[in-house]
């Protein structure tokens, strides 16, 4: 049972109902549970929600990167929505990268010495200023 | 760590079965892939292979 869903931001607005079998992996254990429940929400992402388990506890999930995590309802999503997840993705995954490469450049200083490092880390910052870039696009296309 | 395509027997365009996948879970006989959006679709079969670097992964599918 659903206690609240909110959904931050949105692009639309829009009310169902419906019931889906919900897994959870939590404090070591797996398990579902069916349930049903109406609500209204907006279609745009991230948001949270929480909810009460068959056991009788409640707790949020905190989502992101437009992930609908433990929703598995039938919730269609536009194409824009689900771009701009993919942005968010790829924008998170590449800043992930970014640290991984700034990683390997203080690696690489202690085996190729500092001129290695240089590069590296030069090539991290043009990394760097592409994802600002894409985080830009991805920003202008959120609020539309 | 980067999402995959996932393939139903041979990696050819026409046996995609999900792009964007972020997780797969082996349970009961069946793959169970979860994409970007959190949809889900399963398959009754095995995980034959993934490749993580390229991206994808080919499930066999029970005959």
């Amino acid at each position: 049972m659903h206690l609240h869903h909110d959904h931050l931001g949105g692009a639309h607005d829009h009310e169902h109902s419906h019931t889906h079998t919900h897994e959870h992996t939590h404090d070591g254990v797996t398990h579902s549970h069916e349930h049903s429940h109406a609500h209204s929400h907006d279609h745009a992402h991230p948001h949270d929600h929480d909810h009460l388990h068959g056991e009788g506890h409640a707790h949020d999930h905190n989502h992101c990167a437009g992930a609908c995590s433990g929703c598995q309802s039938q919730c269609e999503h536009t194409p824009q929505e689900e771009l701009v997840a993919l942005m968010k993705y790829m924008v998170g995954h590449n800043a992930a990268h970014a640290r991984e490469l700034a990683e390997l450049a203080a690696k690489a200083q202690q085996v190729a010495g500092q001129g290695a490092y240089e590069q590296i880390m030069a090539a991290v910052s043009d990394f760097e200023k592409g994802n600002l870039r894409l985080s830009a696009v991805m920003a202008a296309m959120d609020v539309k | 760590m980067c999402l995959s395509t996932v393939y139903k027997n041979v990696m050819e365009p026409a046996s995609v079965v999900m792009k964007n996948v972020m997780a797969i879970e082996c349970r009961e006989g069946k793959v169970i892939l979860t994409d970007l959006m959190e949809r889900q679709v399963e398959i009754i079969g095995t995980l034959e292979s993934a490749n993580l670097v390229d991206g994808y992964v080919i499930v066999k599918e029970s005959e």
